[in-house]
């Protein structure tokens, strides 16, 4: 094979996107070394900001693309992965948005932050393409140690290290067990590395009912379930969320999670389509313990951070119910509500950076009668939580009931109902935030808020929050009712996407295989 | 049976006991150095496993970076931290230990039988040492290409973090006077501030 003939079959305008991001990563690198610490605080941000909004634009220019393997297979850039890598990206912008001010008052410097979360980001997009076993392995890694980095950013503080270290610790062992299901995978197939194959040779071989590919199955769940702080794979979060350092738990909520979601589609239904009925079996059992301990222990908590913590481990359990239910519908409304849900869930740590960097506290009950004080913070806030909730017409409201359709359409009854008694707990535990800051009469008001110093804008990084504070209020409420073109992206992202239109297809066909199969029965118990 | 296979056998048997055994104790000794030397031992008798294998290339390796860098960075990192902590018995002790144990065999008896029962497909090619470098070479540049050079990005990311959480902060005198007067707080991150003048009697007491 010569270069040249080489060079046409890796079909690199694949991974553009993410080429612009790591350019974008280099610049901020090396223009730091070379202008200095206080001088390229200025424009860092801007440029990486910049950097990431290029990269989901020549993403926009992919979404008709036909040819999308690229790396001769390592790298799948079908319409499901831009989808999730625009995820990825805009929540890496956004996250950009609210750290300047943060890290430049935690007295930290700010170039190399952006360095390791567009790291991050590179490592995400790279894992919602990956379709072979090394690349995924790889941008799995890349995305977890960049993480942890991030955790163990502010190193004076004591608790961010206690975080960085409990999350490297849990982190290396649950990529140990991922690792493990990929080298039974590997050894499954006879030497296999990409997925599809993995797939067709166990069907060949005839080792699809084998108690290995069962156990390979565990483990890559596991290692999934981890990443995406499913129950009971969750113990990490509450702390690291508590420890690590805001604009980080802001990252992690959503495009470490997104990642997380994007490598289980993929690897679930191109890997393992002979056992189908197992892994949504688990993954059920999964978002089922997800929904009820994530919403039930929210209701317990005080501090802000760690309430959002438990919220979103309950979020995540409403997206897998898309995820498990498999159909058209449902793999669409888990994309459009893992988008709406970036929104909400980075507003909402917006407005929780912007408390604590004024007042220097996440408890929830120094939010009392902030409104009297703040009413943009507050209104922010309230609509931020709201939608989160599932309150009409925010966008929080539209996810879930497009979830909950699907899911009712698809027969999964139980999980809807669960997801509904689950997220009328939840609006109570939102709406004491905001009956803390609305209700309060002016004596009640905290100490922390009657301090609370005036707002001023113009301070060193304030101005990007003030933007990604709007953005997404903005977005929060405008994407429920202007729901359309979103809807459209994600419905157009399933049908464009091979693997899961094979996917619904098998299903479909065994699911009227069962139907036929039960009609006689029913006669016959029928007459009995 | 051969003199070769023979040879093989009585080889592989010894690799795993050795292998076993040092694994072992790594997890049972309670002197952290002597768990530190004995998972040089884990690496080498898994290096001696790749050589039985046909696989030089990845042996050499094995050597190389697990033992070579990875067991000295450990011990290493043992000597200068250089703190004897004698741990309390803990009550009760015994039912931990009992709980792991039995969750350990259980699982070992698990991935055991997995093992046994599985009908393996084995790969056809045949193993050849001579030219097992330039099969991996060229599988780096072909196929492997995109993970090898994202591995690259990984690196230099954990090169910039391993100096981030190395290196002092050090903080000009002008910008904690100017950081302070802002009229917003982050107490909820305590920060000692090391200003640029006054560090040196620290640094050669250490």
């Amino acid at each position: 094979m010569d270069f040249a003939s080489l060079a046409a079959q890796l079909n690199t305008g694949v991974i553009a996107p993410e080429l612009i991001v790591i350019g974008t990563l280099l610049l901020v690198l090396v223009g730091d070394l070379i202008v200095g610490r206080t001088a390229s605080t200025r424009w860092t941000p801007y440029i990486a900001i910049a950097g990431l909004l290029v990269s989901v634009g020549a993403l926009y220019f992919q979404w008709d693309a036909t040819d999308t393997v690229s790396f001769l297979g390592s790298f799948n850039g079908d319409a499901l992965s831009i989808v999730f890598r625009g995820i990825i990206a805009l929540s890496a912008a956004v996250t950009i948005l609210m750290s300047v001010r943060y890290i430049e008052q935690s007295g930290t410097a700010l170039a190399e932050f952006i360095v390791i979360l567009l790291t991050a980001t590179v490592g995400g997009m790279f894992l919602s393409g990956a379709d072979e076993l090394v690349m995924i392995f790889v941008s799995l890694e890349t995305l977890s140690i960049s993480s942890y980095l991030l955790t163990g950013y502010t190193k004076r503080d004591p608790r961010s290290n206690e975080a960085a270290l409990k999350y490297l610790l849990i982190g290396a062992s649950s990529s140990a067990i991922f690792l493990y299901g990929l080298s039974l995978l590997y050894g499954l197939s006879g030497g296999q590395t990409q997925l599809g194959q993995i797939a067709d040779t166990i069907a060949a071989t005839g080792l699809d009912q084998s108690i290995g590919l069962v156990i390979a199955l565990v483990f890559v769940i596991a290692g999934i379930a981890f990443k995406i702080a499913a129950v009971p794979f969750h113990q990490w979060t509450p702390d690291v969320y508590e420890g690590s350092p805001t604009p980080v738990v802001a990252f992690l909520s959503v495009g470490s999670k997104a990642a997380g979601f994007a490598l289980a589609v993929r690897l679930l239904v191109t890997a393992f389509p002979l056992l189908n009925d197992q892994w949504r079996f688990v993954l059920t059992a999964l978002a089922i313990l997800s929904m009820i301990l994530g919403n039930v222990v929210a209701l317990a908590q005080t501090s802000m951070k760690r309430m959002l913590a438990y919220s979103s481990i309950g979020q995540a359990g409403f997206v897998m119910i898309g995820l498990v239910i498999g159909t058209d519908a449902g793999y669409s409304a888990m994309l459009f509500y893992l988008l709406v849900y970036l929104f909400m869930n980075l507003g909402a740590f917006t407005c929780v950076i912007l408390f604590s960097l004024r007042t220097g506290t996440d408890q929830i009950s120094e939010y009392a009668g902030l409104y009297q004080k703040d009413p943009l913070l507050t209104l922010a806030l309230s609509v931020c939580l709201l939608s989160l909730g599932g309150i009409p017409p925010l966008a929080g409201f539209f996810g879930k009931i497009y979830l909950f359709w699907a899911g009712w359409q698809a027969g999964a009854y139980g999980l809807v109902l669960l997801g509904l008694v689950t997220s009328v707990i939840s609006i109570y535990y939102y709406i004491r935030v905001v009956k803390m800051m609305v209700v309060k009469e002016p004596h009640e008001m905290s100490d922390v808020v009657k301090n609370y110093p005036a707002p001023n804008w113009n301070l060193v990084g304030m101005r990007p929050l003030q933007v990604g504070l709007i953005v997404s209020l903005i977005a929060t409420s405008l994407a429920g009712i202007l729901s359309n073109p979103l809807f459209n992206l994600v419905n157009g992202a399933v049908e464009k996407t091979p693997i899961l239109q094979a996917a619904i297809a098998a299903r479909k066909s065994v699911a009227t295989d069962l139907k036929l199969q039960k009609a006689p029965r029913l006669t016959v118990s029928s007459l009995k | 049976m051969t003199l070769a296979e023979g040879v093989q056998l009585v080889s592989t048997i010894i690799l795993s006991v050795m292998m076993i055994g040092a694994a072992i104790g790594v997890v049972l000794l309670s002197n952290i150095v002597y768990s530190a030397f004995l998972l040089g031992g884990v690496f080498i008798s898994m290096a001696g496993l790749y050589l039985l294998l046909n696989a030089d290339f990845v042996a050499t390796a094995q050597v190389l970076i697990y033992v070579g860098a990875v067991n000295v960075l450990i011990l290493f990192a043992i000597m200068l931290v250089n703190k004897r902590q004698d741990f309390a018995p803990m009550p009760k002790a015994w039912v931990r230990r009992g709980a792991t144990a039995m969750v350990c065999a259980g699982l070992f008896a698990l991935l055991s039988t997995m093992v046994l029962a599985t009908p393996w497909s084995f790969s056809t090619t045949v193993p050849s040492s001579a030219g097992a470098i330039k099969a991996i070479g060229r599988h780096f540049f072909t196929d492997f290409l995109l993970p090898f050079e994202l591995a690259s990005v990984l690196l230099l990311m954990a090169l910039v973090g391993a100096v981030i959480l190395a290196r002092r902060e050090f903080i000009p005198e002008s910008a904690v006077t100017d950081l302070q007067a802002t009229p917003l707080t982050l107490p909820e991150r305590p920060r000692e501030l090391v200003p640029v003048g006054g560090t040196p009697s620290q640094e050669e007491s250490k």
